[in-house]
């Protein structure tokens, strides 16, 4: 790679605010090798300690999200073990708000299929538009019930997210081509 | 078998169960990459044992720092059937510590806690 693009590439995650970026194959191993580096950052930053249990909720969730459900895969099928490598982006950054508060925020990013959008979308609108009781109430409720199909989790992530975010999450979809829509999700603690 | 020890890592708590002291324990971070791999044989052993349980008194201890969605959805189970061991003629009871300054771990503790009817449950702040 050229220096001027790596530069140029380095520029624009400047311009956003951004303290770490992994754009790459996520797996538990990177997870924990990341969290640990952007606690350090953080509390380099200064920030809050709350601030910090915040972000790094928030990103275990993001990254777990991509390790389990990302759409842009490899795998490896072997007589007695699966190896599955799956794609996704994820940066930490801090941010200026329009009620001029600083605040850090998580976003990551990876493909999944047409139908799962339509399902993450329709699963963020609803959580998005719940206040905080309505937020615990479901939270609980989901704790409680059976995780839904093809949820190799809790099924409650997404939830947990919301709750950890005090400032607020955006999400969005772009369409990529027929089987492929890409995804990102930026919470902000 | 008399106990369960499991030395902490950094995405697994350490793990103390002493069925024949009635004293049980989980501390530390918990997100581990398999969390039915961790947690399935541990439930599974402390359901067996509280089965067996007739006017016990038993102490749990939880005194965790981190614990992913997932884990939370172990815990709420774990919970089920503490409340449910309390309710068949045994005394239970829960100690939830955290780190003082901690809020969210203070109000995830009481949000467990809130649900149990026969459970002795108590917050723990603990200062760092």
């Amino acid at each position: 790679m050229r220096t001027d693009k790596i530069y140029s590439l380095s520029k624009v995650l400047q311009e956003e605010g951004i303290l770490f970026c992994y754009s790459g194959y996520m797996t538990e191993d990177v997870l924990l090798s990341i969290g640990k580096a952007i606690k350090e950052k953080l509390m380099l930053e200064n920030a809050d300690k709350s601030v910090i249990r915040g972000i790094f909720s928030i990103f275990v969730e993001e990254m777990q999200n991509v390790i389990r459900y990302s759409g842009q895969m490899e795998s490896k099928v072997s007589a007695n073990s699966m190896l599955e490598l799956r794609f996704g982006i994820l940066s930490v950054g801090r941010k200026q708000l329009a009620n001029d508060q600083e605040s850090f925020f998580v976003a990551c990013g990876n493909m999944v299929s047409p139908t799962d959008a339509q399902r993450l979308k329709t699963n963020l609108d609803h959580i998005q538009a719940l206040d905080a009781q309505e937020l615990k109430t479901l939270y609980k409720q989901t704790l409680k019930g059976k995780s839904p199909e093809g949820s190799k989790g809790a099924g409650v992530g997404f939830i947990d997210i919301a709750r950890k975010s005090k400032r607020g999450f955006e999400y969005d979809f772009i369409d990529i081509s027929t089987d492929r829509t890409f995804f990102s999700i930026t919470a902000y603690a | 078998m008399d106990h369960v020890r499991i030395e902490a890592t950094e995405r697994t708590p350490e793990v103390y169960f002493d069925f024949n002291g009635h004293y049980f324990s989980l501390r530390g971070e918990a997100y581990p990459e398999d969390t039915n791999a961790f947690f399935g044989p541990l439930m599974n052993q402390l359901e067996d044992y509280f089965q067996t349980l007739d006017e016990a008194t038993i102490t749990f201890e939880f005194e965790l720092i981190y614990f992913n969605s997932s884990t939370a959805k172990v815990l709420m189970m774990l919970f089920e059937l503490l409340d449910a061991t309390a309710a068949r003629n045994n005394a239970v009871k829960v100690h939830w510590i955290y780190e003082a300054d901690d809020d969210n771990m203070e109000v995830l503790g009481e949000e467990y806690g809130e649900d149990l009817e026969h459970v002795d449950f108590s917050l723990v702040p603990k200062e760092a």
